[in-house]
C-alpha cells in the first residue's frame, strides 16, 4: 500500500476499528462508527489558540506551584501545603523513592509537557528546526500518560474531607489557580488531538522533502 | 475494508502496515512495536513485579501515626475500614475503588488479555481493543492513596502529632508504576487473530 493510501486511512483509538477519512467542515470532529469516540477534528487556528492555552496554563502551573495550595488551622497552631514543602518533608524523612516519583508525576512532566509544547509551536510558526519539533512531539506523546496532576488534585480534596474533623481548612491561592489550571489541562490534553499537531508537522516540514523527490 | 494488516502508531496516530516483526512507524519513526514475544514476555514480567509488590503493599503499613509517644500503624484496608466507621462513605468509596478495586481489575484485564492471545477465547476484538484502553486509563488513579499519605505527612507535621508514610506507600507506588509498564509493554497487534 502507498503512503497516501495509508495517510485516507484512521484507526480508532478505543476499539482499533480501521475508517476511511472524510473531509469534515471546520471546527467539528469525526466519531468511530463502532463506539462513538472522537477520531479526529478539524480546529481552526489549532497552533495559535493551543500556543494561547499552553502560555495560560504555564503561568498558572508556576502560581500552583508557589504558593500555599490549603492551609490548615488546628487549636491555632498553622500549617500550610505547598509543593515545595511536600518534597522537603519527604526528603527529610528518608523517603527518597516516593519523594522522587512525587517530583517526576507532578512537577516534572506536566512541565515538560508545556514547555515543550510551546517550544514546538513557536518553532513550527517560524517553520524552523524540524527534527527538534518532531523529537518534542515524540516526547509529549511518550509523557502524556505519566503527568498525575489531575490525580494529585484529587488527592488534596480527599485529604482535606480526612481533615476536616480535627482541624479548620482555608483554601489558599494556588488551590483555585489549581481548579483552572485543571480544567485548560483538559482542554489541552483532549481536545487538542496530536494527530492534527502531527498533520500540520508534515504539512509544514515534509511537504518540501516530497516535493523534491517527486523531480 | 480488511483491518488485520494495518496498525495504528501509539505516539503519532499514523496508519501502518503490519509486518509481523518489529516496526518503525512511518511517519515519526519511532520504535513503535518490538517482536511480539517481546512484548509479551515484557508485559509479563512487570505483571508478575507488580503483583509481588502488591503484597507488601497491603500488609506493611500505609501510614504511621505518631501521637504523643504512642505509634499507631494502619494499613489501606484498616484505613478504608477506619474512614467507613468514622462515617465519610464517600471517600473511603472513592479510596477502595481506587487502590483495591482498580490494581485488582488491571491484574485481571492483563492475564485476561494475555491470555486471550495464547488461547482462542470467544469475545470480539474490539471488546479486547476497549478492554485495554480501559487498563491504560485507569492505572493511574491508584495513586490516590500514595499522594493523599505524602499530603497529609506534610500538614500533620507537629512536634506533638506526626503522620509519616509507612513501607506500604513505598510499595504502593512502585506496584503501581510497574502495572503501567505492564500495559504499556502489552502489544495490541497480539489481539488480532
Amino acid at each position: 500500500m502507498k503512503k497516501d493510501e495509508l495517510d485516507a486511512l484512521v484507526i480508532c483509538k478505543k476499539c482499533h476499528t480501521l475508517h476511511q477519512k472524510v473531509e469534515i467542515h471546520k471546527d467539528t470532529k469525526a466519531l468511530c462508527s463502532y463506539c462513538n469516540t472522537v477520531i479526529y477534528r478539524y480546529t481552526t487556528h489549532l497552533s495559535r489558540n493551543t500556543l494561547a492555552l499552553s502560555f495560560t496554563t504555564l503561568i498558572l502551573l508556576m502560581v500552583t506551584f508557589l504558593f500555599d495550595i490549603v492551609t490548615i488551622n488546628i487549636n491555632g497552631v498553622y500549617k500550610s501545603l505547598d509543593m515545595a514543602s511536600l518534597f522537603i518533608v519527604m526528603f527529610t524523612q528518608g523517603y527518597y523513592l516516593v519523594g522522587i516519583m512525587l517530583i517526576f508525576l507532578i512537577v516534572i512532566f506536566p512541565l515538560t509537557i508545556l514547555v515543550s509544547l510551546i517550544f514546538l509551536l513557536i518553532l513550527m510558526h517560524h517553520q524552523k528546526a524540524g527534527y527538534t519539533v518532531k523529537r518534542l512531539l515524540i516526547l509529549i506523546a511518550k509523557l502524556k500518560h505519566w503527568s498525575m496532576i489531575d490525580i494529585f488534585f484529587i488527592s488534596i480534596l480527599v485529604s482535606m474531607v480526612k481533615l476536616f474533623a480535627y482541624a479548620q481548612i482555608e483554601l489558599g491561592i494556588s488551590f483555585f489557580s489549581f481548579i483552572i489550571l485543571l480544567i485548560l489541562d483538559i482542554i489541552i490534553i483532549k481536545k487538542i488531538s496530536f494527530n492534527e499537531l502531527w498533520i500540520l508537522y508534515e504539512n509544514i516540514y515534509l511537504k518540501d522533502e516530497n516535493e523534491n523527490e517527486k523531480q | 475494508m480488511k483491518n488485520n494488516k494495518l496498525i495504528r502508531c501509539p505516539i503519532c496516530e499514523a496508519v501502518n502496515q503490519d509486518s509481523g516483526k518489529a516496526i518503525i512507524c512511518r511517519r515519526c519513526e519511532e520504535h513503535i512495536y518490538p517482536e511480539k514475544t517481546v512484548s509479551y514476555n515484557r508485559a509479563i514480567a512487570f505483571l508478575v513485579t507488580a503483583m509481588i509488590l502488591y503484597l507488601p503493599a497491603n500488609l506493611y503499613p500505609i501510614l504511621i501515626t505518631k501521637q504523643l509517644g504512642v505509634v499507631h500503624e494502619s494499613t489501606i484496608l484498616g484505613g478504608i475500614m477506619l474512614l467507613w466507621q468514622s462515617g465519610s462513605y464517600p471517600v473511603a468509596i472513592i479510596i477502595l475503588v481506587a487502590s483495591v478495586f482498580v490494581p485488582i481489575l488491571k491484574f485481571i484485564f492483563i492475564i485476561y488479555l494475555l491470555i486471550s492471545t495464547k488461547y482462542n477465547i470467544k469475545s470480539s476484538n474490539m471488546d479486547k481493543h476497549k478492554l485495554f484502553y480501559i487498563t491504560e486509563a485507569i492505572g493511574s488513579w491508584s495513586m490516590i492513596d500514595v499522594f493523599v499519605v505524602t499530603i497529609l505527612s506534610v500538614l500533620i507535621h507537629f512536634t506533638a502529632v506526626k503522620i509519616i508514610p509507612g513501607a506500604g506507600a513505598t510499595a504502593f507506588a512502585l506496584m503501581v508504576f510497574f502495572t503501567m509498564l505492564s500495559a504499556h509493554a502489552f502489544d495490541t497487534r497480539l489481539l488480532k487473530k
